[in-house]
């Protein structure tokens, strides 16, 4: 399987070269890739329907117990059957449809790239593995929703896409390492096995909640379900793939892994069947009130991903056996209905149903296709997509709790996808002819193979369950429930509630279709989408806005640009920070010693303290650099007086050259001037007067603590018999600690070349003009 | 003892003074700025392989024993930051033989580089508090004139705001040595943690533990300190750009990382606090920054914040599992953003812009560009499987290990808004169609590759890209060396055991 | 006296934290010199006060006489004046070259549009292409 995948990985990032060599050969070529996994997968077939697991791992981080491990059950078949087989057609299908497009190579290359992550979702048992492949869904999603870059909704769409599945990736992530923390094992084949362990933990709600979020979003559940529509922004036959028939399956995917772990608890049912009847409901009709073919596509998606949803939750056989029915049948159905509808907006100009009609006779095969493909969908005996809506009624009725209302929510929502399947059938091929844009005629080969396939499929399967049931229905429901089930498929129940049902769904969608021009036109209809799609996607918007203005404002507030602000936080900051501790912690001592001071002591003070208060007052040039002499050489004094004859020279050579330096550089700055208010002063001296007083403090507590001598003696004794120096600073200097010594001279040689430069470079750059490069 | 510890030194010290003493000579400065970057590299792999296999590496200068004299000491964080810093020197480097010119060539640009390139490495060597100021300063005042070269004015008043708030930072920086050999009489970092253990004023330590914060934080820019840093960063030519944002504010956290695994470890409880909710603003200041930016590297520069705050958190959690998320963070972080700015510079010659707004078309003109952002650009934002994947999974693992649920989730949702700001550049340098007014020369004339092509900008780029995906697929064996490098500084005895002897 | 050294430190601290909050870049500058001198004095107080005798040893002798001054922070503190030194010029040639350049020492005045960074480099390109 690693294999498999990794040449997936592998021919997606040659695919552009390959298309440079080919050229319109590439998609029948790179076809043969996804459809031999295909075959590979159906060769394991017969061990999956026995009921076996077939499980491969090799190491990868073992650091982070992330393992390559892989996992393929019933539920990973028959999700690894879909994205090959249908990928198998899209492929096809897309270079028709992008026939001579400037980016073919590259679609070619994210589109496999995506299948393989795809593959990877549903196949990995570990769940950082898992994880990888979820996140490079989502990447590759972006890129393809953003394929036509040119137009500004793509690029909001596709950020939208990748803003909304990446918080839920995000969530996701937390919600798998928790899992694993609490298991005890970050493999999913353990961890099935250790539900007990979960729903008794204290996280439990916790990693339900991050779960969830990540399954919700990406399978486009309320209230995040508005991004799937604006990803159809992306070429169709990616919609058809990712956003119909693979990747916004793969949270329903994830609920039904973990359902054995982590289900059957009321918490667990009231969330996940409470989203997905809410999802389905809401949904299900906002799908009328478009007349984009591809808008009307989308919201039936979600509609089935809710049913999915709300099917995963309830957490007993019956509804997993729909569950699984309903998983093979939407993604055959509706990957053809999308490549329908790309192949009337290819060859039509449009896929708005008010522009379209009458083009049965133009474009027969699809006709039929598409009329296949909507039987099923809208749920007609003996199409698969019945057996899948008997089941879900059954299991509507039989539900634990509630099951009144979901069964009404169940036949609400499906009279409305019998309107759209009716919809999106019947008005672009029926009824008069309307002039479309382009003059329509049968799309290519590659083009209709994949719909009239996968439509066929679904009519083979529902009058003929036996061909899949016990094969792959029963080991998918199996693994989704987490026990073995035993059951089959048969399409005739006799006549009880669920098929009564069914008749009314179907009378009801016919009615809804007939009134539907009007409805869709009404201001209900207008009302119902500005609330369930335009209020949630407001909301993201709302968030959207609120972060930048909320990054702006801090950004005028905080990086203002001025630098005594800055400065100002950062003493602030450090007041705050050391004092507070300072005093919380240590409390200020000092050893009173005043007495002792000498009176040539205290004038000595009295003028260093009056010479810094003049260099702060005053605004005379000449007396600020006499003040700073005055200071470099009190300080001197100090040196001196204290045993320091050396540093006392070095302080006296440094202050003299800065005192030069300063007084050449002020004399070419303008005048100090009086500028600043005195209530900015008055709180500048404040804070300044609190640091300094909090460093003196700290200075005289530390002093009051013992002091071991013990390096200066060390060295007095090494100085002369070992250095063979007399004077110990010196030795000290250049050879106990000569290294600070060397980064000393570093840094004077740096700043004469650093001088050097601001003084001279650009003079020099403008005599020379530039003309040595 | 390992004398070929002064190798990290002396190699750019050689170098630099060699492109001094040939300042006529453009092709010496360039060989001896490129060459000794290649040297670097391999004598700290060397060295890094023996302290992976022999353990701590040390060496007593002018063999006065610890804690007398200078010691060098190489651990494996040590390791780690120099192996990267040398990366980081030698693409730099490449990058720069183009996008550097003459003029500023003439002013010292590779011996310049060369002596940041020291004080940086002695800064991760040193294993004395005094001489860890003394190797800042080197590598300050040669940042300044890099910071500046060029004179231009957005440079002189990125480099004022720059230059004064570092010296402050580096003023209150000696105070704090100051304040620490007060209270010990020693400066040597081993047996400072040996003798700070033996203060009687523990309330003392802990406030001089707060220098510490304040000034390495300036220099690491986190929060409320990291002013300085958006205000300068994207004024210089892009190869400094890209070895600041790389480099210099990791020094820093390497400084925070070192002196608090192995200094201040007394009250743990206090000061990792404080560590932690500054790494919870440093993040969430950062990337609200970032969004609000539309110039390419100074949405980069606020992104430099951000991810400090990360690394900060891992040293806050002072878990195994924490550090080690941190370390890797700090290595990822400096190949992915100095990627980025590299690629800025590309954008900047192919369009003649830095502004989103005036940039576009360059997914359509220049494919591999593209291809080399989105690797960068995804690696930054956490996207497996990419480097930045790892340090984003060790760090929420590790918040999520000891239930430090609310400064994880923010690092989660910090992230989301970490990929808002790299697809805001994807969506306008590369996605938008160029507008016509907007189009400069020599957009889409200008090759990428070949001859007359940008190859020195762009190998240094894809050599960055190779390390990012490498490093993402094959993630164990630096996984793992991070991994001994917390182990190592979660036990701080075998530190000081390496340097001051079994005694 | 090393109480009134403390004050002396602290006092300069706060002189030259006041200056470097000021609108006037020179202000800024003068106002690193009186930290930079604040910080050396406080480290110097903080080896101990001694009034003895400088660390030398005398001809004919191999120590010091007793009691000698700490040797090792006076060590410490002439590498830090030196450096603060080489810092320090480079800071006032910096507020020079700024003033030339910008024509203002105000330092509110000093921000501008990172828009400008493109456009100066765009400039500063076609200069050399000349």
């Amino acid at each position: 399987m690693l294999i498999a995948l990794l040449s997936i990985f592998i021919v997606g990032l040659i695919a552009p070269g390959l298309y440079s060599v080919l050229r319109e050969k590439t998609g029948w070529v790179l076809a043969i890739l996804p459809f031999s996994v295909f075959i590979y997968f159906l060769t394991l077939f017969p061990a999956i329907a026995d009921g076996e697991v077939i499980t491969q791992s090799t190491d990868w981080v073992p650091l982070f117990d992330v393992t390559l491990s892989f996992y393929l059950d019933g539920l990973s078949m028959l999700f690894a059957l879909l994205v090959t087989g249908i990928g198998t057609f899209i492929v096809l299908y897309g270079s028709g449809y992008l026939a001579g497009h400037e980016y073919i190579g590259r679609f070619f290359c994210t589109i496999l790239l995506f299948m393989g992550s795809m593959l990877g979702v549903v196949l990995a048992d570990n769940l950082i593995t898992l994880f990888v492949f979820w996140e490079l869904t989502s990447f590759t999603s972006y890129l393809l929703i953003g394929f036509s870059h040119d137009s500004a909704e793509s690029r909001n769409s596709a950020l939208q896409a990748l803003l909304v599945t990446g918080i839920g990736g995000l969530a996701l992530l937390a919600g798998l390492i928790l899992m694993g923390y609490t298991a005890g094992t970050f493999e999913m084949s353990e961890i099935l096995n250790s539900g007990d362990v979960l729903r008794e933990s204290p996280l439990y709600l916790g990693i339900l909640i991050l779960i969830l979020a990540g399954a919700f979003t990406k399978s486009a559940q309320f209230p995040f379900h508005f991004w799937l529509p604006g990803a159809m922004a992306a070429p169709t036959p990616v919609s058809a793939y990712l956003h119909s028939a693979t990747m916004v399956k793969a949270g329903v995917y994830l609920l039904a892994r973990v359902h054995p772990a982590m289900g059957d608890t009321d918490l667990w049912f009231y969330l996940v069947t409470g989203f997905g009847a809410a999802t389905l409901l809401i949904s299900a009709w906002l799908a009328l009130c478009y007349t984009d073919m591809k808008q009307i596509l989308a919201y039936t998606t979600v509609m089935v991903l809710a049913t999915l949803t709300m099917l995963i939750g309830m957490g007993f056989p019956l509804a997993h056996q729909a569950a699984a029915v309903y998983i093979l049948g939407h993604a055959l159905y509706k990957a053809s209905l999308f490549m329908v509808a790309g192949a009337i907006d290819h060859e039509a100009g449009t896929r708005d149903i008010a522009k379209l009609g009458g083009l049965r006779s133009l474009m027969p095969i699809s006709a039929v296709a598409a009329a296949l493909a909507a039987l099923s969908m809208a749920g007609i005996a003996p199409f698969f997509g019945f057996i899948g809506k008997e089941l879900l009624y059954e299991a509507a009725l039989e539900a634990p709790m509630w099951s009144t209302l979901l069964i009404s929510i169940a036949v609400l929502g499906n009279i409305a996808v019998v309107a759209a399947a009716g919809i999106v059938a019947i008005k672009p091929f029926y009824g008069p002819k309307v002039e479309t844009p382009k003059h329509a005629h049968e799309a290519p080969l590659s083009m209709w193979i994949g719909p009239i396939t996968l439509a066929s499929l679904g009519v083979v399967f529902g009058s003929l369950p036996f061909l899949i049931d016990s094969s792959l229905i029963v080991p998918t429901a199996s693994a989704i429930y987490g026990e073995t089930l035993d059951f089959y498929l048969s399409l005739w129940h006799g006549i009880n509630l669920p098929l009564i049902l069914s008749v009314v769904t179907l009378l009801g969608g016919i009615a809804v279709y007939k009134i539907w021009t009007g409805l869709q036109s009404s201001t209900p209809a207008g009302l119902y989408s500005t609330t369930f799609h335009d209020g949630p996607k407001g909301g993201y918007q709302f968030l959207v806005d609120g972060m930048l203005s909320t990054a702006g404002w801090q950004t005028r507030v905080l990086q203002n640009g001025m630098l005594r602000y800055y400065v100002l936080t950062i003493v602030v900051t450090m007041a705050v920070a050391i004092g507070y501790t300072f005093m919380s912690r240590a409390g200020f001592a000092w050893n009173n010693e005043l007495g002792s001071v000498e009176l040539y002591e205290w004038t000595l003070f009295a003028t260093i303290i009056a010479s810094a208060l003049i260099a702060v007052m005053v605004r005379s040039r000449l007396a600020i650099i006499v003040a700073l002499g005055v200071i470099g050489f009190g300080l001197a004094l100090i040196y001196l007086m204290y045993g320091a004859p050396d540093l006392a020279m070095t302080q006296v050579l440094v202050e003299t050259l800065t005192v030069i330096l300063v007084a050449l550089v002020l004399v070419h700055m303008p005048p100090l001037k009086k500028s600043e208010a005195a209530g900015s002063k008055f709180r500048d001296a404040v804070i300044a007067l609190t640091l300094g007083g909090i460093f003196t403090a700290m200075t005289l507590t530390a002093m009051t603590l013992p002091f071991d001598l013990f390096i200066s003696e060390q060295f007095a004794e090494w100085s002369y018999p070992a250095a063979h120096g007399r004077n110990i600073v010196n030795v000290i200097l250049v050879d106990f600690r000569a290294l600070d010594t060397m980064g000393e001279v570093v840094v004077v040689a740096v700043a004469g070349l650093a001088v050097y430069a601001l003084v001279k470079m650009n003079k020099k750059q403008s005599k020379n003009g530039g003309a040595e490069s | 003892m390992n004398l070929l510890l002064i190798l990290p030194i002396a190699i750019p010290l050689t170098a630099a003074t060699i492109g001094l003493l040939f300042r006529k000579s453009p092709m010496v400065q360039r060989a001896s700025g490129v060459i000794g970057m290649a040297a670097l590299l391999v004598s700290v792999i060397y060295l890094s392989w023996q302290t992976y296999t022999d353990g701590i590496q040390v060496i007593q200068l002018g063999d006065w024993a610890a804690p007398f004299g200078i010691t060098l000491v190489m651990d494996l964080l040590s390791a780690a930051m120099l192996i990267i810093t040398a990366i980081m020197g030698l693409v730099v480097s490449i990058y720069s033989l183009y996008d550097i010119d003459r003029v500023k060539e003439q002013y010292h640009y590779y011996p310049l580089l060369h002596i940041l390139l020291i004080g940086i490495n002695g800064s991760f060597l040193t294993g004395d508090l005094f001489n860890l100021y003394v190797w800042f300063e080197v590598m300050l005042i040669s940042s300044f004139i890099l910071l500046a070269l060029g004179n231009r004015k957005t440079q002189l008043q990125g480099a004022v705001k720059y230059v004064i708030i570092n010296l402050v930072s580096s003023l209150v920086f000696l105070f704090g040595v100051a304040m620490v050999y007060g209270m010990t009489g020693t400066l040597n970092m081993a047996d400072l943690a040996v003798k700070i253990a033996e203060v009687e004023n523990t309330g003392l330590v802990t406030a001089v533990s707060m220098i510490f914060i304040v000034s390495f934080g300036i220099k690491a820019a986190i929060f409320p300190l990291f002013f300085w840093l958006p205000a300068s960063y994207h004024t210089p030519p892009v190869a400094v750009s890209a070895i600041f944002g790389g480099l210099l504010t990791k020094v820093g956290v390497y400084a925070l990382i070192r002196v608090f695994t192995l200094i201040f470890t007394h009250d743990i409880g206090y000061t990792h606090t404080i560590l932690l909710w500054v790494s919870g603003f440093t993040m969430v200041c950062g990337v609200l920054g970032a969004a609000a930016q539309m110039e390419f590297r100074k949405v980069l520069s606020f992104h430099i914040v951000s991810q400090i705050g990360y690394m900060i958190m891992g040293l806050a959690f002072n878990t195994k599992l924490g550090i080690m998320g941190a370390i890797f963070y700090i290595i990822h972080n400096i190949l992915a953003k100095s990627n980025l700015f590299l690629i800025s510079g590309i954008a900047q010659r192919l369009t003649g812009t830095f502004e989103l707004k005036q940039l576009g078309g360059l997914y359509r003109q220049y494919p591999w560009l593209a291809v080399l952002f989105l690797i960068s650009a995804f690696a930054l934002a956490g996207f497996p499987p990419l480097s930045g994947f790892w340090a984003k999974l060790s760090l929420v693992k590790a918040g999520l290990q000891i239930e430090q649920y609310v400064i994880t989730g923010v690092a989660i949702l910090v992230g989301l808004l970490t990929l808002f700001s790299m697809v805001k550049i994807w969506a306008y340098a590369f996605w938008m169609p160029m507008e016509e007014e907007n189009k400069s020369e020599q957009f889409g004339k200008m090759k990428l590759m070949g001859a007359g092509g940008l190859n020195l900008l762009v190998t240094p780029v894809i050599i960055l890209a190779a390390i990012i995906i490498i490093v993402g697929l094959f993630a164990e064996p630096f996984l793992s060396f991070c991994m001994l490098a917390a182990e190592q500084l979660l036990n701080p005895e075998i530190y000081i055991e390496s340097v001051l002897g079994e005694s | 006296m090393e109480t009134l050294l403390a004050i002396i430190g602290g006092a300069l601290f706060a002189a030259g934290i006041y200056m470097v909050l000021r609108r006037n870049l020179i202000k800024a500058v003068i106002g690193i010199i009186l930290i930079s001198n604040a910080v050396n004095v406080l480290f110097f107080n903080l080896g101990r006060l001694t009034k003895a005798n400088p660390p030398l040893i005398w001809e004919g002798n191999t120590l010091p006489v007793s009691p000698f001054a700490n040797p090792l922070p006076q060590a410490l503190v002439l590498t830090a004046i030196v450096i603060g030194f080489g810092l320090l010029a480079f800071a006032l040639v910096l507020a020079y070259r700024s003033y030339k350049e910008l024509g203002t020492v105000d330092l509110d005045d000093m921000k501008m549009d990172p828009v400008e960074v493109s456009a100066e480099m765009r400039a500063e390109e076609e200069q050399v292409n000349q």
